[in-house]
């Protein structure tokens, strides 16, 4: 079988300070990038550092906290046995783990009490929890999160997203891959949009949006037979109620309602979503 | 020092998943029952009861061993891979090496702990049944925890690139093999020496065993059970010796194990 190339020309910079969220569809290579980030894959051409040091070093992840897709512990410790462990791996004992160890908990809305309990008894939304607390006891300067609110219920989900901006209000630096648009919408300073192992778009949510231009919503008080629509406008479903790709394409229709004496109702502009983007973009990565 | 610090933190945390699963425990009252057992076989047997005692006893020390390194050890490894704890444990500013020799630590941590359980209950079963429990014994014990030192490597070292079948089956080969290889190694020179094989046989026999006995751990080294059930001296500095030879398996497998482990991809 070929070997596949998982990665091809990707390039991105991630600037102290920021919330950088990283969205493709599945088997795009969000995991895939996170993983060389993390020095768990090999990579076999480019330069990747992280805090200026090469991920294949192991100093690389001292300053770096990284919770996984899905994360799976140890199902024979406890909550607290486990972020005791991965404490003791990034340097931490004693009191001032367990300061840490409540911080995060606190930080992530926690319950203590499932805490002392073994993980094989815990729900996904616990295990997400605890995969985020263990990423961040050692305060890392950079966290990666990878798909970090799957799994979560809304009020999950708001947890995580609070910790996210929380953590970020406090200098840290997160890079995260998420499928929930909106949530990437509004916490990411940054986004990168990655697509069949290709960076397809990347800037703020408003450069990405704004680069795909502005869709205007027109309802007039007339109908508008088909065969007379200006190039760029069409019908909705509803004879009155119609879509301009563009601002000339706006332009045409207003002209054309000015000269035909059709009153219009109504206009609205809507910026298309990420999820517009990214689906316009898979569906050109499979043409 | 970190790095000692992390290896330690590993082989703690190796050690409390192992003293929590369900087949260690199976193993060690098999080995206990055994144990036991060779009480009943000493009565049954024609040969002294203090030797059958004493020699069934350190037989299941050593295949218990070679039990936990197979059904404990092997799983470690490929636990971490297939359930995926690997991705957290390695993005920690821990090496791989430091990973795999922190495992090893563990394990033979374990091993440490089984075979002083049963030591406890050898002597007190040899108290109990008037069966002369010397202390020379207690050197055969430490040859049988040094020869599963080298089988935990050998258990790791197949576990960091093969599947658990795979990694078992390999790792009782090297066992077999490292126990067999002197006698077959004798067997083929005696056989040459009596002209029972033909020169172009004899010859690509000998080289043969010539390679096994070089390139597997002479595990028959730890093997002194006559020696210490008849009460005879072992040669001077054997101990030492085949401790250095045991540490230096343990190193080349230990880095062989590391090496590879360090190539892989974590997907």
């Amino acid at each position: 079988m070929k070997p596949k190339l998982a990665l091809k020309d990707v390039s991105f910079s991630v600037e102290p300070g920021q919330v950088y969220g990283f969205i493709g569809p599945n088997g795009a290579g969000k995991s895939t990038t996170i993983k060389v980030l993390t020095g768990l894959l090999n990579f076999d051409s480019g330069k990747v550092l992280v805090n200026g040091i090469s991920p294949r070093d192991v100093k690389s992840r001292r300053y770096i906290g990284y919770s996984p897709e899905q994360p799976y512990f140890y199902d024979y410790l406890t909550g607290r046995e486990l972020l005791r462990f991965y404490g003791k791996l990034v340097g931490l004992d004693g009191a001032e783990l367990d300061k840490r160890i409540t911080w995060a908990l606190e930080l992530l809305h926690a319950n203590k009490d499932w805490i002392d309990r073994r993980l094989r008894s815990y729900s996904k939304g616990m295990m997400q929890r605890v995969g985020i607390a263990q990423a961040i006891l050692g305060k890392p300067k950079l966290l990666i999160l990878d798909e970090p609110m799957s799994g979560l219920d809304p009020m999950g989900r708001r947890d995580v997203r609070e910790a996210i901006q929380q953590l970020n209000r406090d200098g840290v630096t997160i890079f995260y891959s998420s499928h929930l648009l909106s949530d990437v919408e509004s916490i990411s300073h940054k986004v990168a949009m990655i697509v069949d192992g290709k960076i397809v778009r990347e800037g703020t949510v408003d450069e990405i949006t704004e680069s795909c231009g502005v869709e205007y919503h027109v309802r007039t008080r007339k109908a508008i037979l088909g065969e007379d629509l200006p190039q760029g406008v069409s019908l909705t479903g509803h004879p009155e109620e119609f879509v301009c790709e563009d601002d000339a394409a706006r332009d045409r229709l207003l002209g054309y309602c000015l000269a035909n004496g059709i009153a219009v109702e109504k206009m609205d502009h809507k910026r298309p979503s990420l999820e517009d983007i990214l689906t316009e973009e898979i569906a050109r990565a499979d043409a | 020092m970190q790095t000692l610090k992390y290896i330690a933190i590993i082989a703690h945390n190796t050690f409390r998943e192992s003293i929590r699963d369900k087949i260690l425990y199976n193993i060690v009252f098999l080995a206990i029952a055994l144990t036991l057992f060779s009480i009943v076989l000493g009565e049954w047997s024609v040969f002294d009861r203090a030797y059958v005692i004493k020699s069934t006893t350190l037989s299941v020390m050593s295949l218990s061993g070679l039990l936990i390194s197979i059904f404990v050890g092997i799983s470690l490894v490929q636990k971490e891979i297939q359930r995926r704890t690997v991705l957290t444990l390695l993005s920690k500013p821990i090496s791989r090496v430091t990973f795999i020799v922190g495992k090893y630590f563990g394990l033979l941590a374990v091993v440490a702990v089984h075979l002083t359980l049963l030591t406890v209950i050898y002597y007190l079963m040899l108290f109990v049944m008037n069966a002369e429990p010397t202390a020379s014994l207690l050197l055969a014990i430490y040859l049988i925890f040094c020869e599963m030192a080298v089988v935990i490597a050998v258990a790791l070292l197949f576990s960091s690139f093969s599947s658990t079948i795979l990694s078992a089956l390999f790792t009782l080969g090297v066992y077999f093999a490292g126990h067999l290889s002197n006698e077959l190694l004798e067997q083929v020179r005696f056989a040459s020496r009596m002209g029972e094989m033909g020169d172009a046989s004899t010859a690509l026999f000998e080289k043969a065993a010539v390679v096994i006995h070089a390139i597997f751990p002479g595990l028959y080294r730890y093997n002194v059970t006559s020696y210490v059930v008849h009460g005879l001296a072992l040669p001077d500095m054997y101990l030492f010796w085949n401790t250095v030879y045991a540490l230096g398996y343990v190193g080349v497998f230990l880095a062989i194990a590391s090496w590879w482990f360090s190539r892989r991809d974590f997907l």
